[in-house]
């Protein structure tokens, strides 16, 4: 079993850049691997209760959609606690089965995942 | 036992404090980390580990303060 790490760095304002990870990391479960996303800078935005489920491209569900299939998955999710306060997001604010964790944690991640993606 | 005050600090500062109250500890020795800072409560079980420690404790109350408390098993410098 690999484990694989995706850093989300892009905000609700890319949004065509935050399907990708939630796809990316519910294949890697369905082959049998660690999958966590990791929050961070403007990712938080993603994580903050109700913004996912305004985000919808085309023919895709909508992002909240995704999210929950990823999350029934097995795919974990993680926050960076200071990128959300410094964009103003209140920890309580953050849907709920986000772990907010600090860097030693992504350090860490990444240290010991098989691989990093970055988004 | 030595005790580490971290309440009202966020992250990585309640990382580095207990960086240095490690380096500073005689092998047997407890530590107590007290922290507020969500973040602390995955982040300091990992530097513990990553510094080859171990965590014997671990609490948190109502008021979301975390207790940790950890005994210097390795020399650290």
């Amino acid at each position: 079993m690999a484990k694989i790490v995706y850093v989300q760095t892009s905000g609700t304002d890319t949004p065509e850049r935050l399907y990708v990870p939630f796809i990316l990391a519910m294949t890697a479960k369905a082959m049998g691997d660690e999958a966590i996303i990791y929050f961070v800078v403007k990712g938080v935005t993603v994580v903050k209760r109700g913004n996912a489920e305004k985000i919808k491209i085309g023919q895709f569900p909508t992002l909240k959609e995704v999210m929950d299939q990823a999350v029934q998955s097995g795919v974990e999710m993680m926050v960076c606690d200071r990128s959300s306060e410094l964009l103003g997001i209140d920890s309580g604010e953050i849907v709920e089965g986000v772990k907010v964790v600090g860097a030693a944690t992504l350090n860490q991640l990444v240290l010991e995942a098989d691989a990093a993606l970055y988004f | 036992m030595k005790s580490v005050d971290c309440i009202g600090l966020y992250c990585p500062e309640p990382v580095f404090r207990t960086r240095k109250a490690i380096e500073e500890a005689r092998v047997g020795e407890i530590i107590e980390v007290l922290a507020d800072d969500p973040a602390a409560e995955s982040d300091i079980p990992v530097l513990v580990k990553k510094l080859g420690q171990e965590l014997v404790g671990f609490e948190k109350d109502d008021d979301g303060i975390l207790k940790f408390t950890i005994r210097v098993v390795k020399e650290v410098r």
